[in-house]
């Protein structure tokens, strides 16, 4: 489904070099984690494959459901079916949550060529996943993660995810910030969502969101390379023993 | 005098940023003739026009020198109607009005400026607020990009007399809105606030000037601006607080987005305060849509022209908020969006 080949890319107008040919395959269904110490390129890897300005692909591949996403700008890769669950999400100032979500819903639809959804549907659609996920009602009236906790972004991540039905996933860092019952409602929304028509890239920097959301591959990243990869049971060794024997 | 002398120029201080003398041509219509306004329901408010008294000299008004009266409102027991007034000034030239509300009557004035030709126009406005009288404002620019507008209203304010005033502008070729608000009385509240928006060559200048002379005033302003293209905004708001106004709690904030490399922006809100016992503050920003806010809402499938508008609809809303008729700010919003759909390509 996710096919990076090889890939290069620098970041800023030092153009600083932060991912050093990462090759990396997730077949549709399942769920691939990367783990790497801090600096090793993760968050890196999530901005290049959204297409975010800045991060500069000079080299590799890069392909969705068999097409080119490099060649795509931000938003026509969300509406190919890329979401990116973000470290740290942003607050849209004066803009409601229902509001976004409609519009970006919307739009989505628009760019595939498929029908807008009507007010009366999306509303029954929010309202039941924002009791699923403990979202009280007038924070979905209130502008998008403004005075929000840590937290409830978080949990507004994954709300927007579950709203949006996307058929890959980025994860950067979700559960940094999360206490233990947030990451049981963010992981049982994730686990929710697993299908066999759609993957996860699942970027942490702590084994403890695996053992919510159990990953069928665990890839090292260090120094902008894949290092190793395993089954779930890597994690744990990485956990028990640390990055030092993978630092460049 | 020839007429053009007549005009405000940059080397006066307060016009540095608005030269009208340099704007306008002796050809341009408008400048020498006086404009009829569109009143509604004039025979309603006691509407009528009022001749001078004397020939205009010295310290007189623009309008004065041409036109041959001043249109005359008058809001008391008979005439205070709970329906709005609206005025259109949709032809070049002079013109000057009068509205005075009686003690205790309110009034809801819309006014619209948008005259779609080339030419010159000069509106003198004077406005009377009685004791505990309220004045809602609502102020509506829109001129063709040749035109050259100015626009200077005197509010004279009674005690605890009340103002709320709504202004949006996209501007004209070059334009002035200038509120200048004489408080006369105690406990007077104020609310002035307004939205500049321009593209093209657009110019809009909203300049305000606040003076009060006695205690327990409330002002609040707020204006925001949206510039692009090569687009002119200028603000210009001063509060003048004298000995005897104590208590007074005055707060003015202009928050601009400059969305172009040519588009620009000149701010100058001044305080100045002989009271020692109030609370006054200014602040003034300018800066550019948030690019993290940006990609953020492209990654969730917002185009980049949406995502734009989006932010800057959010940005410019929060000065009409508070307004009480909804069907006049969803007015002022659909209008806002449509700017917005133009400028940005949505």
């Amino acid at each position: 489904m996710l096919k990076i080949n090889n890939l290069h890319a620098v970041v800023g107008e030092a153009q600083s070099q932060i991912l050093n040919g990462i090759s990396l395959e997730v077949p549709a269904g399942e769920v691939h984690a990367i783990m790497g110490p801090n600096g090793s390129g993760k968050s890196t890897l999530s901005y290049v494959l959204t297409g975010r300005d800045g991060y500069e692909v000079t080299e590799g591949t890069v392909e969705l459901g068999g097409e080119n996403l490099l060649e795509m700008e931000a938003e026509e890769r969300a509406a190919k079916g890329l979401f990116l669950s973000f470290q740290y999400p942003l607050e849209i100032p004066g803009v409601p949550t229902m509001t976004f979500l409609k519009t970006a819903l919307n739009a989505q639809r628009k760019a595939r060529g498929e029908e807008e959804m009507g007010a009366p549907e999306f509303l029954k659609k929010a309202r039941a996943l924002a009791k699923e996920l403990k979202i009280k009602p007038e924070m979905l009236k209130r502008p998008l993660n403004v005075g929000f906790s840590g937290g409830e972004k978080k949990r507004m991540e994954i709300f927007q995810m579950m709203m949006l039905e996307p058929s890959f996933i980025v994860m950067d860092e979700t559960d940094s910030g999360l206490d233990v019952d947030a990451l049981r409602i963010v992981a049982d929304g994730v686990n929710s969502l697993r299908s066999p028509d759609r993957g996860f890239l699942i970027i942490t920097h702590y084994q403890r969101l695996l053992d919510y959301i159990v990953p069928d591959q665990v890839h090292v990243l260090s120094a902008g390379k894949i290092a190793a990869s395993g089954d779930a049971d890597l994690a744990k060794t990485l956990e028990k023993e640390g990055y030092d024997k993978y630092a460049a | 005098m020839p007429v053009l002398k007549q005009l405000p120029h940059r080397r006066m201080e307060a016009w540095k940023w608005t030269d009208v003398r340099r704007a306008v041509q002796e050809s341009d219509p408008g400048l020498l003739q006086e404009a009829t306004p569109k009143i509604s329901d004039l025979e309603d408010w006691d509407g009528f026009k009022k001749p001078y008294a004397g020939p205009a000299g010295d310290g007189c008004r623009l309008s004065m020198f041409h036109t041959d009266g001043t249109w005359r409102i008058s809001v008391n027991e008979h005439t205070d109607l709970k329906k709005p007034l609206e005025i259109t000034y949709a032809q070049p030239g002079h013109s000057s009005l009068e509205v005075n509300i009686d003690d205790g009557h309110s009034l809801i004035l819309i006014e619209h400026y948008n005259c779609s030709e080339k030419g010159f126009s000069n509106i003198d406005i004077d406005i009377d607020l009685g004791e505990e009288s309220e004045l809602t404002r609502i102020i509506i620019h829109n001129d063709d990009s040749d035109h050259t507008r100015l626009q200077t209203s005197r509010i004279f304010a009674q005690n605890g007399a009340k103002l709320n005033q709504y202004m949006l502008s996209f501007g004209g070729g070059m334009s002035r809105l200038e509120t200048r608000l004489y408080g006369e009385g105690e406990g007077i509240i104020a609310h002035m606030n307004g939205a500049y928006l321009l593209s093209g060559n657009r110019h809009a200048d909203l300049t305000s000037f606040t003076k009060l002379d006695h205690p327990n005033c409330l002002i609040r302003q707020s204006v925001k601006g949206v510039v692009t293209d090569k687009a002119k905004g200028v603000f210009q708001g001063k509060f003048h607080v004298e000995r005897d106004a104590q208590h007074t709690d005055a707060e003015m904030r202009h928050d601009a987005l400059m969305l172009s490399d040519r588009a620009e922006i000149r701010s100058k809100p001044e305080l100045e305060i002989y009271a020692d016992d109030v609370a006054c503050a200014h602040g003034n920003t300018i800066g550019a849509l948030d690019d993290n806010a940006l990609f953020y809402m492209r990654q969730r499938g917002i185009p980049m022209a949406q995502a734009k508008a989006l932010l800057t609809e959010a940005f410019v809303a929060s000065v009409f908020d508070d307004m009480e008729d909804d069907a006049m700010k969803a007015s002022l919003m659909t209008q806002i969006s449509e700017w917005l759909e133009t400028s940005y390509g949505v």
